[in-house]
């Protein structure tokens, strides 16, 4: 008695038999939300990133337009000042910085995440409260004594494949990597990291006229060579109180206090996070319409088995719960299979894009929570609304429309 | 009649509106009795009304005006969910295309409708096997129905028809789709199937079919007559 050895043996199946193009159709519909919110929660992350840095410290630059290419725009920022203002009350630490486009020949105005050089003064510590520390993926972050050593921001090395013990030219001259950050999805992710030193002997080699004022008796010192300055305050000390206040006693000074900065960053990049919303949205009308639409239309595919179901004697009960319990498998079965082909092709996109030193899609923990909580939600929907409706038909008049 | 009605309906009438929105009359009060241990058949050309008949003893669809019983239990205007109990424990259905869900197979075709009666699998499985065994298809119980020949998914529906052993089967041009060796073999399951009381209404155009009925019902122009047995 071969055939009935084991009664009912299929009763195991995780999805039901039949629903092989409702699940391509979710995962399809799916794939497209993933992908979307991946795209969106990149840009998100990297607005936010920005935020957290300019909230973390108040950057100062000297008055006038500029030279480098701070955060803060502004002239050189002599030692003097520097000193000005580590005088101000509430100051805590003064980090002086130079900033410079790595490629000097790019204008900014194509660049919308230009790759930089950042000189940093390793005897002061970070003081940027947000990022005291950058998170080193390989190798190790710069020490005071360093010279000729730069640290590289992960999609900086990513583009050059360049990793701990290679060398990288900037301008005429030769560093070796000690070190690669981890992925920060921000603005140091395109960073090279050098002291301070090396920053100002490049930023001399770079642009002639800062030279000729330099070799100019009575000028300009090594120390005064800077494009900014990263200012933390002392615990309990208003950063916006402070910045205003350093502006008040210390002339000749731009100074960005963190939340005007973040208020200005908010205005700029409000383009971006309005794309992100309408990205955001565009994935979830279409992941939602293709998901409540498939799994309606093979729940009302169904309506003969519903009217023979009837004629067998299941209840309204007993016939949502099934339906439920195969939506349920089918949208985790749609949802899961769609997730897996957002990653495998946002994966190979991102893969193509890291040559560029780029990363298109964020897939976060948190988004693929949500798109399965969304499928499986919106399908238990579309399910029981389908089901309310083929309910209302009786079972002669449902087996004889399935026929 | 040889038992006690079972079945009985008074004054059913039911009317359907066409696509030319005219109202057609199907049934203009029929009345009907079916006892325990007979085999009913109604006969009619093909538009009669037979299905629809068929279909209101068998609590699929809702009659315009008329009772519907079972024993002393009124049934017309009873909730859906007790009109469900009522089709999973007492009701047995043959349709002419089988009905049976693709997806599963002739087994969990077949105990199907011990799980919406509420019947544990344990107590099921048997009378399932004894089933299969009986009608020839046991060796074909793993197939989904697609794989069936129409003898074969005929045979399989009449096990989930009888597995919970009802009071009433009502068979629908059971035999329409079939050769003449599995036609024989429906036959003889329904008239097998009036045995311990049970009741058996068969509906279809064939007179030759009908013959096998203990008594035999013409539904013509929405009413019921006898046409002998």
């Amino acid at each position: 008695m071969t055939a009935l050895s084991a009664p009912g043996r299929r009763r195991g199946r995780v999805v039901p038999r039949g629903y092989g193009f409702a699940i391509a159709g979710i995962a399809v519909g799916m794939a497209g939300l993933v992908a979307l919110g991946a795209l969106a929660d990149r840009i998100s992350r990297f607005i936010e990133g920005g935020h957290r840095f300019v909230l973390g410290q108040i950057s100062v630059a000297g008055a006038g337009i500029g030279r480098g290419a701070g955060f803060t725009a502004g002239g050189l920022l002599p030692e003097r000042t520097l000193e000005a203002v580590r005088r101000v009350p509430g100051v805590a630490l003064v980090q002086a910085q130079v900033m410079l486009p790595f490629d000097p020949g790019t204008s900014e105005l194509f660049s919308v995440n230009q790759e930089l050089v950042l000189g940093v003064d390793l005897r002061v510590p970070t003081p940027n409260r947000s990022y005291p520390s950058f998170p080193v993926a390989a190798g190790r972050f710069l020490v005071p004594d360093d010279r000729g050593r730069v640290v590289l921001g992960a999609d900086f090395a990513a583009a050059r494949r360049l990793r701990v013990g290679q060398s990288l030219r900037i301008a005429a001259r030769d560093f070796v990597v000690v070190g690669v950050l981890e992925r920060l999805l921000t603005a140091p992710d395109r960073f090279a990291i050098v002291s301070i030193q090396d920053a100002r002997e490049l930023w001399l080699e770079l642009d002639p006229l800062l030279r000729r004022l330099f070799e100019t008796p009575g000028g300009l010192a090594p120390d005064d060579l800077n494009t900014g300055a990263a200012v933390g305050w002392a615990p309990g000390v208003d950063p916006d109180a402070l910045a205003a206040r350093i502006r008040r006693e210390v002339p000749d000074v731009n100074v960005a206090a963190p939340g005007e900065v973040a208020r200005r960053l908010e205005a700029s990049t409000a383009f971006f996070s309005w794309l992100m919303a309408g990205v955001g949205g565009i994935g979830l009308l279409i992941g939602g319409l293709s998901l409540s639409n498939t799994v309606a239309a093979a729940t009302f595919e169904r309506i003969r088995d519903f009217g023979i179901k009837q004629a067998l004697g299941a209840t309204d009960g007993q016939l949502l719960a099934e339906v439920l319990r195969e939506s349920l498998a089918v949208s985790l079965a749609g949802g899961g299979l769609g997730i897996a082909l957002a990653l495998v092709a946002g994966g190979a996109v991102d893969r193509r894009a890291a040559a560029a030193g780029q990363q298109l899609f964020l897939f976060s923990g948190r988004l693929i929570a949500f798109a399965l909580g969304f499928a499986v939600v919106l399908g238990a929907v579309a399910a029981v609304y389908a089901t309310a409706r083929i309910l209302r038909v009786p079972p002669a008049e449902a087996i004889r429309r399935g026929a | 009649m040889s038992g006690e009605a079972l079945l009985r309906v008074t004054g059913l009438r039911k009317c359907f509106r066409g696509p030319d929105g005219a109202v057609v009359d199907v049934l203009r009060g029929v009345d009907l009795a079916l006892a325990g241990g007979e085999l009913v058949a109604v006969v009619g050309r093909s538009g009669s009304g037979k299905s629809t008949l068929l279909n209101l003893l068998g609590c699929l669809d809702r009659a315009d005006a008329g009772e519907l019983w079972f024993r002393d239990e009124r049934l017309s205007g009873a909730g859906r969910r007790a009109l469900a109990r009522f089709r999973g424990r007492h009701l047995g259905f043959v349709f002419q295309a089988f009905n049976l869900i693709p997806e599963l197979t002739a087994w969990e075709n077949v105990l199907l409708a011990a799980r919406y009666a509420g019947r544990p699998r344990a107590a099921a499985v048997p009378i399932a096997r004894a089933l299969f065994e009986r009608l020839g298809v046991l060796e074909r119980a793993d197939h989904f129905p697609p794989a069936l020949s129409g003898g074969e998914q005929q045979r399989v529906a009449f096990c989930r028809a009888m597995l919970n052993g009802p009071d009433v089967l009502l068979a629908d041009e059971p035999t329409g789709n079939l050769d003449a060796d599995n036609a024989r073999v429906i036959v003889e399951e329904l008239r097998r199937a009036r045995s311990g009381g049970r009741a058996v209404l068969l509906v279809t155009h064939s007179l030759e079919l009908a013959r096998v009925a203990d008594r035999v019902l013409a539904l013509s122009d929405g009413h019921l007559a006898g046409a002998g047995a």
